[in-house]
Order: structure tokens, then sequence, then C-alpha cells
């Protein structure tokens, strides 16, 4: 009790009561209040809200990995890309690309959602693009040429705003994002995960399919016999990894949980916005009765 | 949240931001408020912290991106998802084969009790950074005579910087702060429960101050030439004898700071790159040359950083700041004849060491700005302490009279 008698804690307390009586509860703090709550309806009448849409996915290969015990051979010689591992990475970097934009940028996508979804190719290419004044007179003052034309470039900026976590306990992969339009989001995001793995095993076909014409080639003007068990090997390991891809098995991913929606918007978030006017608008009112009884001390 | 999976809601820049962060600036300027009237600050330090807390609003997103300070989002994440789901998403550290919280775990469960309204976005974590510095502020200022003397030293402007962003540099020197007052006061249990977070939050730090808590707690260096000689001479005699695994901590160090700057030519970063094509670095390999090499850069890591590193409006202040804060130590140093003092010579000495280690580590530019500044301020301010000893043994005995 030495410490409080010291601190002159009865004393402060009673401070602090007479600044809430002086300051806090006041007319001017209920008019605050009022006026924050008209503020907050404002705002909150003015946002468009928005859903989370998640996805949980995960790395194929943890599960499957018999498929790729075979690669080794001439690769494991000379030194070549090494395939375990790093689903994650390989499938963002696919997600996020130009060429998987122009993929489903082909299919219609790019018309639903900057256009009004006709199919017809010569519509979609042609959907114009509206800018910002501000970007108008930029281009106009600088002298370049601002797009027409939405394209696949566009598409690849919408697809970046699905981002992509792996949780730290499970490995789980989630692909999320928060649109207005849920309907709509979970479709394309359902289609954007079907599209990146489907790219991926084609690339991956491809791929395959040179390294097996061009260890052909090696392979006719080999005269080392290892080399040419080698290349042998990897040649019957690309026709493996073909086996396995041309299949409707997801490549890269599995799909845990498909796309779905939270039920509300968890933006604007209202108790939050209303809150904090009411913290502001309260602080604003104690702020100029303080202003207004002590300006001769401030100044 | 939909798959329990936590998300961090960017509200970075938009127009509901300032209303959240806003909120927070008037709880913190509310407290302000009361402590004016409860007379525990005066008017000049009423507006110096009305402005200070206004500085996390106009830092990030305003005049700044928070990206410039990227590691900010992880402590913001980490709080958020603590308090949504009380899950964290940080690695936990690993120290001697079993887990621990990890510095950003930690930081972001202290940052975490801050009585704030709102945390959604790094400027909240800022703000809390800012109320922990206030009430440092308030309990640091009742050992002086002057007031605005201390202020002055709040607005320094690192300090400023730091503060206003969700980084756990502050709560560093806060705690810093407070181990090393308290040591110099002569207390033993305080300073070892402050040792533990700082063990968490920054290891360095850690290893600094234990040694000079073994300096002054246990050989007693403070109170005479003899046992400071003492003292020396064992640090000498163990650093000889442990050289081995001194060396090998240091030289990991090194190389992991490189490593975390190293870009490789394909365009990667950080350990993954360095792992395929960093090029081996020379090894410390006696604690003599480790000496010598910690005095050739130790001017270099006190005059960081130097113009050629120049990237942004913050590295020619902080350059300049630098030699202002040598300055400073240096003019507290000969005031009152501080520099007689064997507190003094033991807190420089202690100083010296951890500049020398991280002289020796130095890779990044803006790390070790950063590193130098957590370092010397809480010295500084332990230097402040100790050269007003004389106004607060006047204000004791004014008290006693009064008494």
């Amino acid at each position: 009790m030495n410490f409080l008698k010291k601190f002159r804690a009865k004393n402060k307390f009673n401070l602090v009561i007479d600044f809430l009586y002086e300051y806090v509860f006041i007319k001017r703090s209920a008019f605050a209040f009022g006026a924050s709550l008209i503020f907050s309806f404002f705002i909150i009448q003015t946002s468009v809200p928005q859903f989370s849409l998640s996805a949980t996915l995960r790395d194929a290969s943890s599960a499957d990995q018999s498929s790729r015990v075979m690669i080794g051979g001439a690769q494991g010689i000379f030194g070549g890309e090494p395939t375990l591992g790093g689903a994650l990475q390989a499938f963002q970097s696919n997600m996020y690309s130009y060429a998987l934009a122009k993929r489903m940028w082909n299919s219609g996508w790019g018309s639903r959602i900057y256009g009004n979804g006709e199919m017809d190719e010569e519509y979609f290419n042609k959907i114009p693009k509206r800018h910002q004044l501000s970007d108008r007179i930029a281009s106009f003052l600088l002298g370049y040429n601002l797009n027409d034309y939405y394209s696949a470039h566009d598409l690849q900026s919408y697809i970046r705003s699905y981002e992509i976590n792996q949780e730290r306990e499970s490995g789980n992969i989630t692909l999320s994002a928060l649109k207005s339009n849920k309907d709509f989001s979970i479709e394309f995001m359902n289609a954007l995960i079907i599209e990146t793995d489907n790219y991926a095993k084609e690339s991956l076909i491809l791929k395959s399919k040179e390294i097996i014409a061009s260890t052909y080639n090696q392979l006719a003007i080999s005269k080392n016999s290892s080399i040419a068990s080698a290349l042998g090997n990897t040649i019957n390991s690309e026709y493996y990894k073909i086996a396995n891809l041309e299949n409707d098995m997801p490549y890269h991913i599995n799909i845990i949980d498909p796309p779905y929606s939270s039920e509300y918007p968890v933006t604007p978030n209202v108790p939050a916005i209303t809150f904090s006017n009411i913290i502001i608008f309260i602080f604003l009112s104690i702020l100029i009765s303080f202003i207004l009884k002590n300006k001769d001390d401030l100044w | 949240m939909v798959n329990e999976y936590f998300d961090l809601v960017d509200y970075g820049g938009s127009f509901v931001y300032y209303i959240f962060e806003l909120a927070n600036f008037s709880i913190l300027a509310f407290l302000l408020l009361i402590t004016l009237k409860l007379n525990l600050i005066n008017i000049n330090s009423f507006i110096a912290w009305l402005c200070l807390f206004l500085t996390p609003l106009i830092l990030n997103y305003f005049i700044v991106s928070p990206d410039l300070f990227g590691d900010q989002f992880q402590y913001a994440k980490e709080v958020m998802s603590l308090k949504t789901s009380e899950k964290s998403i940080s690695n936990a550290s690993q120290f001697f084969g079993s887990e621990g919280l990890s510095a950003v775990t930690m930081s972001s469960r202290i940052l975490g009790l801050a009585p704030l309204p709102n945390f959604m976005t790094v400027t909240s974590l800022a703000f809390a950074n800012k109320l922990f510095l206030f009430t440092t502020f308030l309990w640091f200022k009742r050992f002086f005579k002057n007031e605005n003397e201390v202020l002055l030293y709040f607005l320094i402007p690192s300090i400023i910087l730091y503060s206003s962003l969700a980084l756990r540099d502050t709560l560093i020197i806060i705690l810093s702060l407070i181990f090393l007052i308290n040591v110099i006061r002569g207390r033993i249990i305080l300073p070892l429960i402050v040792l533990y977070p700082l063990f968490t939050l920054k290891i360095q730090m850690f290893s600094i101050l234990a040694l000079y808590f073994l300096g002054h707690s246990i050989f007693q260096a403070h109170s005479s030439w003899h046992r400071f000689r003492v003292f020396l001479s064992l640090l000498f005699v163990a650093a000889l004898m442990f050289q081995d695994e001194i060396l090998s901590v240091i030289n990991l160090y090194r190389v992991a700071f490189i490593a975390e700057d190293f870009v490789a030519p394909d365009g990667s970063i950080s350990y993954a790159a360095w792992n395929l094509y960093g090029d081996k670095i020379d090894d410390i390999s006696s604690i003599f040359y480790a000496i010598f090499l910690a005095i050739i850069k130790l001017p270099v890591l006190l005059s960081i950083p130097l113009p050629w590193d120049w990237s942004n409006i913050f590295y020619p202040i902080q350059a300049l700041e630098s030699f202002l804060l040598i300055y400073i130590y240096l003019k507290l140093s000969s005031e009152n004849q501080t520099y007689k003092k064997n507190e003094y010579i033991l807190l420089t000495f202690i100083l010296i060491i951890g500049l020398c280690i991280y002289a020796l580590i130095m890779a990044n530019v803006g790390t070790f700005v950063r590193y130098r500044f957590t370092l010397f301020y809480p010295f500084l301010l332990a230097l402040f302490y100790l050269s007003r000893e004389q106004d607060r043994e006047r204000k004791d005995l004014k008290f006693k009279s009064i008494d």
C-alpha cells in the first residue's frame, strides 16, 4: 500500500474521474456519437461487400511419388533438372503465367470478366477498355498510347489477385481471394485450378516428347555403351512420365476442398467500422473541449 | 475464416484503413490527454508525443510503401492469426533440438497486448510500438529533473522511424533499456526476467547484455579498476579457451547474413540461391584475427549507410544521425567527468564489444543500420542516465526534504 500512497493513487483516480466528467460525459460527446453512427452508415452503404473465397489443395507428389522414382539414368549422369518437390512453386508459376492467362482468355473467361460473356472470339478480343481520366491525361501529356481493348494481360493481372499460401503444419496449399461476385468467382477459381494443372501436364508432355526426340538423336550417334544405356533409361523414364501425365488425374495438386465462399462478406467489417468511428468522433469531441478550455496553456 | 486458414485482409491504404488507424491514434491521444491531466507529462511532451503518435499513420502507405520494410507483414499476419485463430503461422525457432517461440511470434504476442481497438494492418502494430515506447518514456523520465531533455532523446529520427513500423526493434530497445538501467541501479531479478524475452527476440543482444550482467552483477567490474581488470582478463582467457565455439558462431552468422542478402545470376535470392551459387567465404580462424578484423570494420559499421549505398530518403538521415549519436555519446562522457566513472568504463567496453561483433558479421547495410541503432541507443540512454546521476541525487534530496 506504501506504493499506492507514494503514487498518490486516490488523488490521481479522482483527477481521471474529473477529466471524464469534464470532457467525456458531456452533451458534445452525445452529438459526436450520433454523428459517428450516421457517418458509419454512409460508409457501409457505399462499400462493396467482398466475400472470402478459398480452396484447399495438396501437393500431389506428396501422395504419389512412385511415378517419379524412375528418374535417374542420364539425368543422374548429366545432372539434369530435379523433379521432386517444389509443386507449390511450379503451380504458382504456371497459374500466374501469361501462357495460362492466354489459354483462359481463349476459353472466354476474359469475356465473362470484362464483357457480357459472349463466347464469340471476335467479340472478346475487342472489348473496349476504359481508363481513368488521370491515366488518359498522363498518356496525352507524356505521349504514349493506352490499350483500347482488354487482353490476356489484363486477365493475368486478375488471376494474380488469387493468392496462394502454404499452411505450415499440414502443408496444405490454400488458394484464396476476396471477391464481390461469389458465384462467378467460385466457378472461375475452379476453372483456374483445373486449367493450371492441365497446362502443367501439357507442357511436361511436350517437354518429354522433345527430350525423347533429342535423346534418340544422341542414341543414334553414341558409341559408348554406358552412355547409350543411360540415354535408354532417360527415354524409358520420359515415356513413363508421358504415360502418367496422359490421364485425367491431377498432376501438381489434389483438390482437398473445392472452391467455396464465406457465407457473409468479410469486408466491410461493419462492427469494426462503427466502433472505430465512434472512437474517432468521441475523441474529436474531447479534443475540441480540451482545446477550448485550455487554449491559454496550450499556446 | 473459410477453411480455418488465416488470411490477412489487406486494408492498406484504403479509406477504411484510415478509419481503423485513426481510431487507434485516438485511443493513444486520449491516453496522452489523461497523462497530461495527471501531470505525468508537461505540455511540451504532450505536443511532441501527439505528433509522434501520428507518425505511423503518416509513414506507412501515406509517405512510403510498407513494402520498403517488408518484414512488417509477417508480424501483422502473425498478430492477426493469433488473435483470430490462436494459431501461429510463423516457423517455430529451434534451439538445441527443442522447439521454442520464434522471434516473430513472441514480438507479435507482446505487441498484441497493447490495448488498441483495431489490429487490422501493419500500422496497428506500429501504434502498439508507439504505446510501449511512450510507457517507457514515462518510466525513464522519472529519473531526471529535466523532462524536456529526456524528450529530445525520444525525438531521434531512427527511434521515430522504427517505432512507426511493425517491427520488433522498438521492443528490443525498450527491453534493453529496462535491463541496462536496472543493472546500473544494482537490481538482479528484473534484468534476469528481461533477458528471457531478449533471448528470443534477438539473441545477439541477449549475448551482449548477458556479458554486461556478468561483468556488473557477478564480477562487480563497475566498482573498481582492479575488478574491471580481473573481469577483462577472465574474459580474454575465456575467449581463448572457447575460441573454436565463439568463432564457429561468428562464422555461421557471417555466412548467414551474406547468404540472406545474396542474389544469384538467375535472379533467385537469399539462402536458396546461396546454397546453389554461393562462394565459400574465408572463415575467421583465430580470436586475434577476429579482434583485428573487428577494429578495421568498426569505423565502417559506425558510418553506414555510406553515400553510395543511399537508396532511399532514410539513408542520408541515418548516416548523419549515426555521427550525431556518437557525438552525443562523447559529449555525455565528458559531462560531469562521467568518463572517470568505472560504471561508464564497463558500459562503454560492453558497447564496443557489441559493435565489434556486429562489425564482424556485417553484410546488408539496411539490416545493420537497424542493428547498430538497436544496440547503440539503449547504451546511449544508459549513459545519459549515468551522466545525470548528480541531478538525481539532488532530486532525491529535494523529495526527502519535502517529506
